[in-house]
């Protein structure tokens, strides 16, 4: 029993932090119809944002997460309004050429600046784990999760109450109408790519202390990040949170359950067989942002 | 008040509107008909700036809007209720009566504005925190004109507002856009149904595969023996 309620505990820290990372890709494809493969970059480089100011510069890791969600909002901003304002979105072959280009050239630059060597990230909390009722959580993980609620509950804000959100969930409903009753789609899109970025970045920043941080680690994430968006259902973010808990769970009780050297394997198996018996995603209701 | 001047818009190699020159006077009601495929759903998208306008001019109370961003044509008070209504289907009643207001900044007025449409429309009071998909094709409609309306329109453009609609709401329709325009709000109509667009109106365009092909009275263009021919049914 205790073992169960540890992988349940385990599944929620992780699965916070993989809503997070999967709602920041479902909000780009959802609005832009963008697949960005560079996701995961920008969730290595928020967690590299973190190591330079934590690890080079001294600088507390709290103040790191927030840094790298304005350089995550900054970077999105600015790959939206120099790339992809260049060329149609219904091209959709070659918005996907981009973004794979965005991916190696991001990719590479972490290897040229940070070398191929994993970086490690010093955790501002205790190394002992706190103990409830025979359930193990370090402390840094207890943050991790607090912090990747609160920013899911801001996001929800911001999606269902604020005029943005509003503009947002309109321009996806019918772009055509959206301009129609003078809503500036294109600086929508740029905030849409903005926003969904520095949700990357900022889940990379708050986890570089619980993991290591490595050029290849983007990849990882981009991966995962499409697994949950696929389990949610493409462009559904209720569907991308539940997606991102629901990988961990696979991902936690495989692990727990059948063999830890599997875990990745298990997650995306899961995801094929949900492709297969229901592509319309697990949670998909109807297609839909917000 | 609004005037186009030989404008063109192109679909690629398609010549959707081909020199269309047309004018609308301040309080007037205007039509434009004509078969399907004749251009008058591009001409409107053309004035929002929806589709480009690649030769000609538009202006509107004199100033040049050829090109203009939508949403600063409808800053200017150019609101334009779309063809097959396009309300946003899951937003709620309400919020779409905000996403019509969404320029404006005068967020007392916007909530009383509201408030009237709810008075003007009681189908629409009962559905609030409805998504407005799951509302009738006429009460959709009725939301359709009530965002357009939300932005406080001085010329306001009707594509086919009655298009698909059952008989009763065609009539409740054509009420609306009558009031509408006797409130002071200049309009634009596109319809298909030329027999109820020439009843209604001053003036009329007819026309036919990107072309104004005739130009009248509503009287002059009933009494034209090719209208009657080809659009009144003998
Ligand atoms: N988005 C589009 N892409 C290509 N061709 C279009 C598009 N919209 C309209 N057309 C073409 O432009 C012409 C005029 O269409 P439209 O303005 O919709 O006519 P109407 O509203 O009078 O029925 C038609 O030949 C139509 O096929
Ligand atoms: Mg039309």
């Amino acid at each position: 029993m205790d073992q169960f309620l540890q992988h349940i505990v385990n599944a929620l820290v992780l699965g916070s932090t993989y809503a997070l990372l999967g709602i920041g890709l479902t909000l780009i494809f959802g609005i832009m119809r963008v697949v960005n493969f560079a996701h995961g970059e920008l969730y290595a480089f928020g967690a590299y944002v973190s190591y330079a100011l934590v690890s080079l510069l001294g600088l507390n890791y709290f103040g790191s997460v927030l840094l790298a969600g304005m350089l995550g909002l900054l970077l999105g901003a600015a790959i939206e309004f120099l790339l992809l304002r260049r060329c149609k979105l219904e091209n959709i072959d070659e918005v996907m050429l981009i973004m794979i280009g965005l991916m190696i050239i991001m990719q590479n630059a972490e290897l040229l600046l940070w070398g191929g060597v994993a970086k490690v990230v010093p955790t501002p909390f205790a190394q002992e784990s706190i103990t409830i009722g025979g359930i193990y959580l370090s402390p840094t993980r207890l943050f991790v999760f607090c912090a990747a609620v609160v920013l899911l509950i801001a996001f929800y804000l911001i999606i269902e109450r604020s005029r943005l959100g509003l503009a947002m969930r309109a321009t996806f409903q019918d772009r055509d109408a959206a301009k129609i009753v003078g809503v500036n789609v294109g600086s929508i899109y740029t905030l849409t790519f903005a926003l969904g970025s520095c949700m990357a970045a900022v889940t990379g920043a708050l986890l570089a202390p619980v993991f290591v941080v490595a050029p290849t680690m983007g990849d990882l994430a981009s991966l995962k990040a499409f697994a949950i968006v696929i389990l949610g259902g493409l462009g559904n973010i209720p569907g991308a949170a539940l997606g991102g808990f629901a990988l961990a769970a696979i991902e936690e009780f495989g692990s727990g359950y059948i063999s830890t050297a599997y875990r990745d394997a298990l997650g995306f198996l899961a995801i094929l067989i949900v492709m297969v018996i229901r592509p319309q995603g697990l949670f998909a209701i109807k297609e839909r942002v917000g | 008040m609004l005037k186009l001047e030989d404008v063109t818009v192109h679909y690629g190699a398609t010549v959707a509107v081909d020199k269309v020159s047309l004018q609308v006077e301040e309080g007037e009601f205007v039509t434009l008909i004509g078969s399907n495929g004749a251009g008058k759903s591009s001409t409107l998208r053309a004035i929002s700036g929806l589709e480009p306008v690649v030769s000609g001019r538009i202006t509107f109370e004199g100033a040049p809007i050829t090109n203009g961003k939508p949403q600063h044509i409808i800053e200017r008070g150019i609101a334009h209720c779309p063809e097959g209504r396009r309300v946003f289907p899951h937003l709620s009643v309400r919020e779409n009566l905000e996403m019509g207001a969404y320029r404006r900044k005068d967020r007392q007025a916007i909530r009383d504005d509201v408030e009237r449409m709810f008075d003007r429309f009681p189908r629409l009071r009962e559905r609030t925190a409805q998504p407005a998909g799951t509302l009738s094709g006429g009460e959709q409609q009725m939301l359709a004109i009530a965002r357009a309306l939300m932005s406080r329109p001085r010329l306001i453009m009707f594509d086919e507002p009655s298009l698909g609609l059952a008989p009763n709401f065609v009539e409740q329709v054509f009420e609306l856009v009558t009031e509408i325009r006797a409130g002071g709000t200049t309009v634009l109509m596109v319809e298909q149904n030329a027999y109820a667009a020439l009843e209604l109106c001053d003036r009329s365009y007819l026309l036919e595969t990107g072309n104004v092909v005739l130009q009248g009275s509503a009287q002059e263009m009933r009494e034209n023996p090719d209208i009657r021919k080809a659009y009144l049914g003998g």
